[in-house]
């Protein structure tokens, strides 16, 4: 009896915590920080703990991750007596955000949850768009402490900063009018999609998601896509996929403004493989080139190298594996046993081969990348246009006399895209990767080019004395490819029509 | 055994191009039943008679009604959907639908009047044939191919074996073709790359002409498809060495990495996604499926470099290149190809694993009170294996030519790391035969692994057996 009793308390106790989902993301918080700051301890402990950046920073987010670990403690607390969080402990989720100052994007997401009980999807693609903003302001900032900065720096960061003061103004009118004037946050809606030049993903989908609900306001519909926005904001690990992909994709456009080109192509004989500093974060390559610069830019190439050489495949392979799957017997049988010819041969194998025929470039690198996904895209293609030709409504409209192509290409192909778009994500992740490895064997891009590969491959010469050299642009690539994994996986889940 | 073959060939004789591939086979044997054929229908008591049906049929104006009563209905359906009338298509369907009732009508008419009558075709004078043994004799005589391909196609794992190895055969030509292509239109020249750029024009033609490449690009592709029949896959363009001996001195090293790694990667990644599939969501989970999907991140060749870094240079525990006979200094090529397979081995395990838990059969099993252990390991890992064998199957493709790199980092004399070398001359006899070797095994594997199915899979070996 009393076993049972314990067992109910336990579950009840467990129901409770769960129905917080601030107190997930603040225990991720200080988890995380407490990770990074161990790490960083670790790296520390391998230079005899000299006070430099390293140690720095590792104390900076040892005592982030207690600070948040008590501030999770209080809320456990208030939980469990009340059942609800008083306006002091939701306070406490103001400090979480300035720990974004340290670059703590775990402590920031968990306190911009924390400070507020209600939290649209407006007020999320806010604050990501606030977070993604100041890690651009923050990765910036490094710059000021070489010789010179780019001509645009200071219009770059001024807009930056303004850019950030409206996402947090955003916040506040979200806040104020989500739920009783929505049609008053229009204005609001138009300067975020202008805030959106910046690369600022989330401010895009913000703006649109608020117009597109003043439109459709009355009609209370859900819209099918900001139900899927939000069903993979729901998700952490998807969230912080698209929040490193963001960051990428707006370092690649804001790099125009506030990194200067010449730090990561201009050789600079008098600075040659140095140790990482403040002017260097990264140390220099062989060539006295700023790697930190250099993995910059680096974002550059990579993204659009996996994102041209996923779309030009989709539409290849997608079109031809939806005609195998829904035409007859014998087209199916031809295309099919075709596109085995290039399912046969390995896709690293093949991208070398043509790549090595046609000699190195971003040109051939991406046609050779295409070619080599084409089969893959067209089975999956043809699998579903399968399982979709089968299906009622196809029938419906077969009865109604529309023609092959039309059904085809109106009906069951828009009905088929669910797995393809899971799969492209994952695959840009795929691309980098192999554009990494062929550059590894120098069949890359332009050896002048910032690429992540070829950065690796010239810092990997000196793995003996400065290691530095090949590990950070590493890091950059498994994390790029990390969060494209977590995005394809948070898309699996948001798109799949059982779990709607 | 005579009997298997007639049923097979009735079997064939439905299938549309194993038939033709038959008859053309067994020509000596058909032709004359052709002539048999057509001696008999001459004289035919229901081709008469159903002629004579048809004639009557014109005669008192019942086609002609007929006709008139489709024209109508057609109209109906052109007015109906707005199509345009009086068109050729509207008269093309008109006439197909008539003929396709005047038989039926003929038939029906037919079996009511004289149904005693069957209708002679080819295939039935050819089974009346095989059904005596002298037709039969002569059928292993005259048609000896078309017999043996019978015989092969009448066991249905026989037979879908025989069309995959035939549809391998298709795609080692078509990747032949493929990579002979590419290297063709290549602006690469593989005669100044192998003389130097010092090298007159006189030398450089003679090349061409030593090695076949003045030729036009047909002749030199039958070449290359006669060496791949008679397997002499040439010399390589650099030192003369014969390229099947080089091919095969590799292929053991490249075969026991990836044996290796395969052993490695599985006996990690299968334990570990059960456990992970049992204890769904806990912490345990977490960590193994963000290990996994680390895993799937990583660039093979910045795992090897960091592998080497701190095991070989700081530690000094494993060799950092590859030697020829130490199994220590295989431990980290495997590790780094099989991090990929293991990882993607692990997630799924745990989806298929956690899939089949929850059905019914498995919930049944536990609440009759079998222990966890025994309805884990007995009844849901077999089924649950189905997924993870595909898995299996499509890596190891991935994992020869991704070999490639992991290779070069290691600096084993593997095949992958032959092909990157050679491929930068271009040295076209060695890519292509690398390549093509790298295909077929790759085939072989899709092909075990589908046959490995047949037995794993009582839904699929249900299907063969009607295939």
């Amino acid at each position: 009896m009393n076993q049972n009793q314990q067992l109910y308390e336990k579950k009840t106790k467990k129901r409770k915590l769960a129905a917080f989902s601030e107190l997930i993301s603040i225990n991720l918080g200080w988890g995380a920080s407490l990770a990074i700051g161990l790490i960083l301890l670790l790296s520390a402990a391998g230079n005899g703990f000299a006070m430099n950046g390293t140690l720095l920073f590792a104390l900076i987010y040892l005592v982030s991750a207690a600070i948040i670990f008590a501030v999770a403690a209080m809320m456990k607390k208030e939980i469990l007596s009340e059942n609800q969080l008083s306006k002091r402990v939701r306070s406490l989720g103001y400090i979480c955000i300035l720990m974004l100052a340290t670059g703590n994007i775990f402590a920031a997401i968990g306190g911009f949850q924390l400070i507020r009980k209600y939290r649209p999807i407006e007020y999320t693609m806010a604050y990501f768009a606030f977070i993604a903003n100041a890690v651009i302001i923050l990765l910036s900032t490094i710059n000021m402490f070489k010789q010179y900065v780019a001509n645009l720096f200071s219009v770059g960061m001024i807009l930056l900063f303004v850019f950030l003061v409206f996402y947090a103004f955003a916040m506040v009118m979200i806040q104020k009018h989500g739920e009783t004037s929505y049609r008053r946050l229009k204005l609001t809606a138009v300067i975020s999609l202008v805030c959106a030049a910046s690369g600022n993903i989330f401010a895009l989908l913000l703006g649109l998601i608020i117009l597109t609900k003043i439109r459709n306001e009355g009609s209370h519909k859900t819209v099918g896509w900001i139900d899927v926005v939000s069903r993979m904001f729901r998700n952490y690990m998807a969230a912080m996929g698209v929040l490193i992909v963001g960051v990428l994709l707006m370092l690649a456009l804001c790099s125009y403004f506030t990194f200067d080109y010449a730090y990561a192509i201009d050789n600079d004989y008098s600075a040659i493989v140095l140790q990482p500093s403040m002017e260097y974060p990264f140390g220099t390559d062989a060539y006295g080139r700023c790697v930190y610069t250099r993995i910059a830019f680096g974002s550059r190439i990579s993204l659009i190298i996996g994102m041209i050489s996923t779309a030009i495949p989709i539409v290849i392979g997608g079109v031809l594996g939806a005609v195998a799957g829904y035409y007859s017997e014998r087209t199916d049988n031809v295309v099919m046993r075709a596109l085995d010819v290039l399912y046969a041969v390995p896709s690293t194998l093949l991208t070398i081969a043509i790549v090595a025929a046609f000699g190195a470039s971003t040109m051939n690198l991406i046609i050779a990348l295409s070619i080599s996904n084409i089969p893959v895209y067209a089975r999956t293609m043809r699998a579903q246009v399968m399982v979709v030709g089968n299906s009622e409504f196809v029938e419906a409209a077969r009865a109604c006399g529309r023609r092959k192509h039309e059904i085809l290409f109106q009906h069951i192909i828009p009905n088929s895209l669910a797995p393809m778009i899971v799969r492209a994500s994952l695959s840009i992740g795929v691309a980098v990767l192999s554009t990494s490895s062929l550059s590894y064997l120098g069949l890359g891009v332009e050896p002048h080019i910032p690429e992540w590969g070829s950065i690796l491959k010239g810092g990997s010469q000196y793995l003996e004395t400065n290691p530095y050299l090949a590990i950070f642009p590493g890091l950059a690539i498994i994390l790029v490819v990390l969060a494209f994994n977590f995005i394809g996986d948070g898309l699996r889940d948001a798109l799949d029509p059982k779990l709607k | 055994m005579l009997n298997i073959v007639r049923k097979s060939f009735q079997k064939i004789y439905g299938h549309p191009v194993n038939r033709y591939l038959v008859l053309l086979l067994g020509c000596l044997f058909f032709l004359p039943a052709l002539a048999i054929y057509f001696s008999r229908r001459k004289n035919d008591g229901y081709h008469l008679q159903a002629d004579a049906i048809r004639q009557s049929l014109t005669a008192d104006g019942t086609a002609k009604r007929l006709q008139e009563e489709i024209r109508q209905q057609v109209e109906k359906k052109y007015t109906f959907f707005n199509k345009n009338k009086n068109s050729a298509e509207m008269k093309k369907e008109e006439d197909r639908i008539f003929t396709v009732r005047m038989k039926e009508m003929v038939e029906y008419r037919m079996r009511r009047e004289h149904p005693q009558l069957r209708e002679l075709s080819f295939y039935s004078v050819v089974d009346e044939l095989l059904s005596t043994n002298g037709g039969m004799g002569a059928f292993i005589v005259l048609g000896f191919p078309a017999f043996l391909l019978l015989l092969i196609l009448s066991n249905s794992y026989i037979k879908y074996i025989f069309d995959r190895v035939l549809m391998m055969l298709f795609v080692v030509f078509g990747v032949t073709f493929l990579v002979f292509t590419i290297l063709y239109i290549s602006p690469m020249d593989a005669a100044v790359n192998v003389l130097g750029d010092m090298a007159t024009p006189d030398q450089v033609e003679q090349f061409r002409v030593a090695y076949g490449l003045d030729q036009p690009y047909f002749v030199q592709l039958l070449e290359e498809f006669k060496g791949l029949i008679t397997f002499d896959l040439g010399q390589s363009f650099i030192g003369g060495e014969d390229v099947f001996t080089s091919l095969m001195n590799r292929f053991p090293i490249t075969l026991e990495l990836t044996i290796m790694t395969l052993i490695l990667a599985v006996a990690i990644a299968i334990p570990s996604g059960i456990i992970s599939a049992l204890k769904p969501y806990s912490a345990l989970d977490y960590v193994i499926m963000l290990i996994a999907l680390l895993g799937l991140s990583i660039p093979g060749f910045w795992f090897g470099l960091l592998l080497i870094l701190n095991l070989s240079i700081k530690v000094q525990l494993l060799p950092a290149t590859f030697v020829a006979g130490s199994w220590t200094s295989f431990i980290m090529p495997s590790i780094v190809l099989g991090t990929g397979l293991a990882a993607s081995t692990a997630r799924m395990t745990r989806s298929s694993m956690l899939e089949i838990i929850k059905s019914d059969y498995i919930v049944t099993a536990r609440a009759k009170g079998l222990p966890k252990s025994k309805v884990i390991f007995r009844h849901a890992l077999g089924n649950a294996m189905i997924p993870i064998v595909t898995v299996i199957g499509i890596q190891f493709g991935s994992m020869l030519g991704g070999a490639a790199v992991t290779e070069k980092v290691f600096n084993v004399n593997g095949i992958g790391s032959y092909i990157v070398d050679k491929q930068f001359i271009p040295d076209t006899p060695v890519v292509i035969a690398g390549v093509v070797y790298v295909a077929i095994v790759v085939s072989l594997a899709n092909l075990f692994v589908d046959i490995l199915y047949a037995f794993l899979d009582p839904r699929i070996k249900a299907k063969l057996k009607s295939y």
